[in-house]
């Protein structure tokens, strides 16, 4: 653990550094920042708009502000969080932004919670994705089971439900307590990053 | 805690409803605890499964853009492009215009010298413009892109007739004793005081009319009046020669006199056709099955740019554009779109 505290911790520096090499006008600084975080950033867009293309314009888009802002950039959070809130913006501007949403209802399959995350904590797919896998296989069967279908496959809870037999409920339940189990596994890498950027 | 954890999972997969919400929401404003759980299971939750493949993102590719875009000067070449573009449309549009007009009268006036005989007018919405004519009865005609009314000057007695070739919508002045007849290729409509939208495009198959308010005669190849009442839609398919009635939201059949584009589960064929129409653009659906596919939105006051982006958020599009280039005869060609389905 204290090991990959210390990582954590390098990765932290690094950002701020590479940010001030960025103010003075190093173009190699921000393609270190760029290659970084770029690919999480497009996945981190998908949650919201489901089109791939979408996602990396307004991704390219923030690095493009990014970089003519540089000289006067004012990041209170993380490098990270900024970056991952800034797509999150983006995107929900994108969705916000145009009455077409309201009336179409692919919104709420794309889109389905209005709610904001909390990116300051958020960890991305390139951090946790593999781990989250490896937990995965300590979860008891039943739970697992139902989280793969849904995640994996991209069954729907009815359609789960009908496959096994069970009711919708159960699915639901189950599903629920998979995220809870896993959260559980996962709680102290969770934890690490949440201490970071406090 | 396993009722929550079943509204939040539902939230996830956008199924909570209205009351859940509430709940949901009131006990995120609890603590902090609920709220840092809430954003740990939200982001596995996420990361479990990620909606594009991290392979097909490709990086490379990427940063050769965003760096050739750097070295370009803030408030690139692009941008002023555009505007300068648009700032032309409006100078054309309003030049243009008044200047068919005057044009128009002019001829008919030196044509025709004779003194009982009907002097005509004619008014010409080029394509991708819109414009609205009042006539000397006090009627307003709203003209689509790409069409024409030809109308007296003034009217004489017994009858008010104008004639339209593209799409227009009729606000007719109520006058009992002068009925007005707006002719078309395939079709007449005879109202007295009432408001219609008349599509008559000599390049479509279909002719058809919607009535918003008041009564119609619509008469068909000079066969039988068929009457419809507000709210219906009859369609008269040129090459079938059969016609059909149906009720419709009528303000979607002329939503266009707003600057309006409305589509309620119409095959993005006809989608693209009404966008081209309004833009002056060609846009062509290259594959059989996408042109069918039904596609709801609403359009206002978007640019072409804008509304091809946000139909391919929300249907499986794929597009190229061909960017306008100049001609041997120094003009610009036409704007074109070519639309795939997506690939997956």
């Amino acid at each position: 653990m204290k090991k990959e505290m210390d990582d954590f911790h390098v990765q932290k520096e690094n950002d701020s550094y590479w940010l001030m090499q960025m103010s003075k006008n190093d173009n190699n600084a921000f393609t270190v920042i760029f290659r970084k975080y770029y690919k999480d950033l497009v996945l981190f867009g998908g949650n919201y708009l489901a089109n791939k293309e979408v996602c990396e314009d307004i991704v390219q888009n923030i690095f493009l502000k990014l970089w003519n802002n540089r000289k006067n950039l004012m990041i209170e959070t993380s490098l990270k969080s900024f970056l991952l809130k800034s797509v999150q913006n983006a995107c929900l501007d994108e969705l916000r932004h145009k009455k077409i949403i309201r009336t179409h209802e692919t919104y709420t399959q794309i889109f389905g919670n209005t709610d904001d995350i909390d990116t300051s904590n958020y960890i991305l797919y390139s951090d946790l994705h593999e781990k989250l896998i490896n937990s995965l296989e300590k979860l008891p069967e039943i739970y697992r089971e139902v989280f793969e279908m849904n995640r994996f496959d991209g069954l729907k809870y009815k359609e789960i439900a009908q496959m096994l037999k069970v009711s919708e409920r159960t699915v639901e339940v189950r599903i629920g307590k998979a995220l809870a189990l896993l959260r559980q596994f996962l709680k102290d890498y969770l934890v690490i990053f949440f201490l970071l950027n406090c | 805690m396993q009722e929550v954890e079943k509204i939040i999972i539902k939230s996830f997969s956008g199924e909570i409803t209205r009351e859940e919400k509430t709940l949901l929401s009131q006990w995120l404003n609890e603590n902090t605890e609920n709220e840092t759980y809430y954003a740990q299971i939200k982001n596995i939750w996420q990361v479990a499964s990620v909606n594009f493949n991290p392979e097909d993102i490709n990086l490379e590719k990427a940063e050769n853009l965003i760096l050739r875009k750097i070295k370009e000067k803030p408030g690139s070449l692009q941008q002023k492009n555009r505007s300068l573009l648009i700032w032309w449309q409006r100078v054309a549009a309003i030049v243009v215009l008044p200047l068919i007009l005057s044009l128009g009268y002019l001829l008919y006036h030196q044509n025709i010298s004779g003194g009982n005989e009907i002097v005509y007018q004619e008014v010409i919405s080029p394509a991708g413009t819109c414009s609205k004519v009042k006539l000397t009865d006090g009627t307003i005609v709203w003209l689509n892109s790409k069409s024409t009314l030809k109308y007296p000057t003034v009217f004489s007695a017994g009858k008010r007739e104008v004639f339209l070739s593209g799409e227009a919508y009729f606000e007719v002045e109520s006058d009992m004793k002068n009925p007005f007849i707006v002719k078309t290729k395939v079709m007449d409509i005879k109202a007295t005081g009432t408001a219609f939208n008349v599509e008559a495009y000599d390049s479509d198959k279909i002719t058809a009319v919607t009535l918003i308010e008041g009564k119609v005669k619509v008469n068909i190849k000079g066969k039988d009046d068929l009457n419809i009442v507000p709210n219906q839609r009859i369609s008269y398919d040129n090459q079938v020669n059969t016609y059909s009635i149906e009720t419709v939201n009528p303000y979607k059949w002329y939503a266009w006199k707003d600057g309006v584009l409305m589509f309620r589960d119409d095959p993005l064929e006809y989608v693209f056709k009404r966008i081209g129409l309004t833009y002056n653009i060609q846009i062509e659906v290259k594959d059989k099955e996408l042109a069918l596919h039904p596609y709801r939105a609403t359009f206002e006051g978007e640019s072409v740019d804008e509304i091809m982006r946000l139909i391919k958020m929300t249907a499986p599009i794929e597009y190229v554009t061909e960017e306008r280039v100049l001609t041997r005869d120094d003009s610009f060609s036409k704007k074109k779109i070519e639309v795939y389905k997506v690939k997956q």
